[in-house]
């Protein structure tokens, strides 16, 4: 999704009013309840809010310069892999198989066969058309984000065919901008 | 959930901006070996057992020439270190970024306008360093036509001088701009032919 992604490639950045600041918060708290303690520090109510938007439907939530969410069209905030690995419980974990890590690396999507294999972890519970973040067997640190296409049940029975999109990955086009300046 | 969550420590290599355990999917992994050895050996404990083979190797050789011939000894040790440093390969993985070689050259081009008025199209200028307003305007006073800066398709610049002068042209730039040489000036004749200055 960010294989290319420069700050020529955005079209335009708004600071945004208090109301919409508001919305976004809220929707991000629904969407984490693990970042509430946080969210005062993450997003503060008092510091301005600065959202880009890019091309593909694509929107950045910025504060001081770092990205700190995205979302697609109108879909669930999700947080940026650097916020994620420094709050690693805050979004569901499913796990990728080893040979599946260079593919994610160049932006592959995830294939069920890469989840339902031996080194391969699925949460039953993940529903579909949710954000998750993707492991890989024998790391620590997340190696994705992504968006589930299918539920974790159905990875699991159908296996076949693209079971998460991937959004967001390590040392893509988002990764490499740690600040917007 | 009253309690704070505190943001985790993550240890990103220095060479290559990954968790260092991702080292190795990374754009360079050699690289990113000596940061690793220094920073966080543990991860990889091969790779200290690795650099501490070859340094033992290096040693033993070093020994030996020194050994073999007391003489040359001198020789031998500079020879062994020219050995030591390993030449960084540019290795080019397919997951990477390949650099696109953008070759240092100036394309001309006759476009018609009219039945009998064209226009001359010069691209590649700035490659070199030079101002495209600066050199349009000094194109324009010397073959006392109108020239200006545009804006091709892509976001490269092209300079647009009216009427046809692509024979004069060569000539202009090689003497304005010495830093252009001839031999990267092509003409485009029915798609690229590569008819050098």
């Amino acid at each position: 999704m960010f294989k290319k992604f420069s700050l020529e490639e955005i079209s335009s950045q708004n600071q945004v009013k208090a109301s919409v600041q508001r919305r976004i918060r809220q929707s991000i708290q629904e969407e984490y309840p693990g970042l509430e303690t946080v969210l005062e520090d993450l997003l503060p109510k008092k510091s301005p809010l600065i959202v880009v938007k890019c091309p593909n439907h694509l929107t950045l939530v910025v504060v001081n310069n770092v990205p700190l969410f995205f979302c697609i069209r109108d879909g669930p905030y999700m947080p940026t892999l650097r916020l994620l690995h420094q709050y690693p419980n805050i979004m569901k974990r499913f796990q990728v198989d080893r040979g599946a890590i260079k593919f994610v690396f160049s932006g592959a999507n995830i294939m069920c066969p890469g989840l339902t294999s031996p080194g391969g972890v699925l949460d039953e519970e993940v529903e579909a058309e949710r954000p998750v973040a993707i492991y890989a067997e024998g790391k620590q640190h997340a190696l994705a984000i992504g968006f589930t296409k299918m539920s974790a049940k159905d990875i699991k029975s159908i296996n076949k065919g693209i079971g998460v999109d991937n959004m967001h990955y390590l040392n893509d086009g988002l990764w490499k901008m740690e600040r917007l300046d | 959930m009253a309690e704070k969550l505190e943001p985790a420590k993550v240890l990103y290599c220095g060479v290559c901006s990954l968790p260092a355990e991702y080292c190795e999917f990374g754009p360079d992994f050699g690289r990113c070996k000596p940061w690793l050895i220094d920073n966080a050996p543990d991860l990889y404990p091969d790779l200290l057992k690795e650099a501490n083979e070859k340094a033992t190797d290096n040693v033993s050789d070093k020994l030996q020439s020194v050994g073999i011939s007391s003489g040359g000894a001198d020789a031998a040790t500079s020879s062994s270190q020219t050995g030591t440093s390993k030449k960084e390969e540019v290795k080019r993985l397919p997951g990477g970024k390949l650099k696109k070689k953008e070759r240092q050259e100036v394309i001309i081009e006759k476009v018609v306008r009219n039945k009998r008025k064209c226009i001359t199209i010069v691209k590649g200028l700035e490659q070199f360093g030079i101002k495209l307003s600066d050199a349009s305007k000094k194109l324009g006073k010397k073959f006392a036509t109108g020239a200006s800066v545009v804006k091709g398709p892509t976001e490269k610049e092209q300079i647009d001088v009216q009427g046809d002068i692509i024979y004069d042209i060569v000539e202009f730039i090689t003497d304005t701009w010495p830093d252009v040489p001839e031999r990267s000036i092509f003409f485009i004749e029915d798609g690229k032919k590569v008819q050098a200055g």
